[in-house]
């Protein structure tokens, strides 16, 4: 926030445009005019001063400003004050330290306490229900597994029936072909009988018939 | 034409225009000593917002959560891990120190850029928000130093000053420094870029009286709320670095 420079640069831009007479600051009194004509009225510098020409001019008025004290500039244009350090340091701790106890004993403390409570309680059903959950378990496998034996058992049973009853049915079978077997020898032992028998008839016939036909064929013998 | 008296008319004007007030407090005397009242008095409005708005929702907490009880509980939550990522198990006790600094930030700097602040003509210089102030930064920074000494030396006892030659002893200089520049860092981060924020949007809206302001102060309110964020992390990776055990 530098005034002055403003002031220099702005008067350094106006000082070619600028050739009327400066009105005097009340601090400041310069004449724009040499000082060697004195009729116009002005009031004359002392001597020192009639040095200022006119391009020296906006460089002294910058100087003069920079090292006057700025009364009327002072009062519109304050110094920025940005590292000003007051009781308003300690005020404001003390200020931050009340209400961080105030939010402990309102906010943080309660509400952390019921939320840590409510986690508690929601982990204790949870883990509740997984212990019922592994005693269901548990049951159902209890139950399978009688399931599994009632069935083998049933199964065992079952086998050993059939097998019971296939091997009877096997020997009835058996005593069944036995028999017929049996009655099937004897019958083809009869046959044969009957065979032999009816061979021997026919023999004892077959010798009586050929001589009857050799008698017959032969009535002369 | 009068150059002098014209220029300063003309600052004078650009000063009512702009009416751009850095640096600009409004003076209160305590005793023999000056205050900024301006910040004294928006901090005031910082404080009632916060205990307000928590004793509003926070009275009769239910296990199902109404809106304004499960957004503190969020804000509680989000401050718990964070306390908890930076300070390891021990985080509990700290949890109001962090919260608090990270709210009081917070809700400053959203206050400064939101609260229509300027309707509230003060006699001296404007309202806004509390951390734009040197005070401030500085006096929460420099409560952090003092949290995190005590969070050390109530943990170690006089082998805190052990640290400061970990892990050599050349290094003892840099660590002594560190001890400056840590509260230095936190407070001139937070002023910087409030006061820094404030000051564009301020000249923009001077300038440029129309939407062109509004981005840059979205902007403010991401970076201010940044800002808390930061902060709060800061101090909490101090106090657990000085808490933290042997390596």
């Amino acid at each position: 926030m530098s005034c002055t420079a403003t002031i220099a640069s702005s008067l350094s831009f106006t000082s070619t445009t600028c050739r009327r007479v400066i009105r005097p600051l009340p601090a400041i009194r310069m004449s724009a005019e040499d000082s060697d004509r004195p009729s116009l009225g002005r009031p004359l510098l002392p001597p020192p001063f009639r040095l200022l020409t006119f391009r020296s001019l906006p460089i002294a008025a910058a100087v003069a400003l920079a090292t006057s004290p700025l009364p009327a500039l002072a009062e519109q244009i304050e110094k920025a004050a940005l590292f000003d350090f007051n009781l308003t340091l300690p005020a404001i701790a003390i200020e931050f330290l009340l209400l961080m106890v105030a939010l402990d004993k309102i906010y943080f403390t309660p509400l952390g306490k019921f939320m840590d409570e409510r986690d508690a309680a929601i982990r204790g059903k949870l883990t509740d229900v997984k212990d019922v959950s592994a005693e269901v378990k548990q049951l159902e496998e209890q139950a399978a597994a009688v399931m599994k034996a009632a069935r083998a058992e049933i199964s065992a049973a079952l086998n050993q029936m059939k097998k019971e009853t296939t091997e009877e049915l096997e020997k009835k079978l058996a005593e069944g072909r036995k028999r017929v077997e049996a009655e099937l020898a004897e019958a083809l032992q009869n046959l044969e009988r009957q065979k032999d028998e009816t061979i021997k008839a026919l023999d004892s016939q077959i010798a009586a018939l050929s001589d009857e036909i050799v008698k017959k064929v032969l009535p002369s013998v | 034409m009068n150059v002098i008296p014209c220029s300063i008319k003309t600052l004078k004007g650009l000063y009512d225009i702009s009416g751009v007030e850095v640096g600009q407090h409004l003076y209160w005397q305590i005793g023999g000593l000056q205050i900024h009242a301006q910040v004294l008095i928006t901090s005031w409005v910082v404080i009632a917002i916060l205990l307000g708005s928590v004793i509003i929702a926070v009275r009769n907490p239910q296990t199902i959560p109404t809106n304004g009880q499960n957004f503190f509980e969020y804000i509680l939550e989000f401050i718990r891990d964070l306390s908890k990522t930076q300070i390891g198990e021990e985080y509990g006790p700290w949890v109001p120190f962090i919260g608090t600094m990270f709210l009081f930030i917070f809700v400053s700097n959203w206050s400064g850029a939101l609260l229509p602040w300027k309707i509230i003509q003060l006699p001296h210089g404007e309202l806004a928000a509390p951390t734009n102030d040197i005070n401030t930064t500085v006096a929460l920074a420099l409560l952090t130093s003092v949290a995190y000494f005590y969070a050390g030396l109530s943990k170690k006892g006089l082998g805190y000053f052990g640290k400061y030659i970990q892990p050599t002893p050349i290094l003892l200089p840099i660590n002594i420094l560190e001890d400056f520049t840590k509260p230095l860092s936190l407070s001139f981060r937070l002023f910087g870029n409030i006061l820094a924020d404030e000051l564009v949007v301020v000249v923009l809206v001077s300038l440029v009286p129309s939407v062109v302001p509004i981005p840059v102060m979205f902007l403010g309110l991401f970076t201010s709320g940044i800002q808390a964020l930061i902060f709060a992390t800061l101090a909490a990776a101090y106090i657990g670095e000085s808490m933290e055990g042997h390596h």
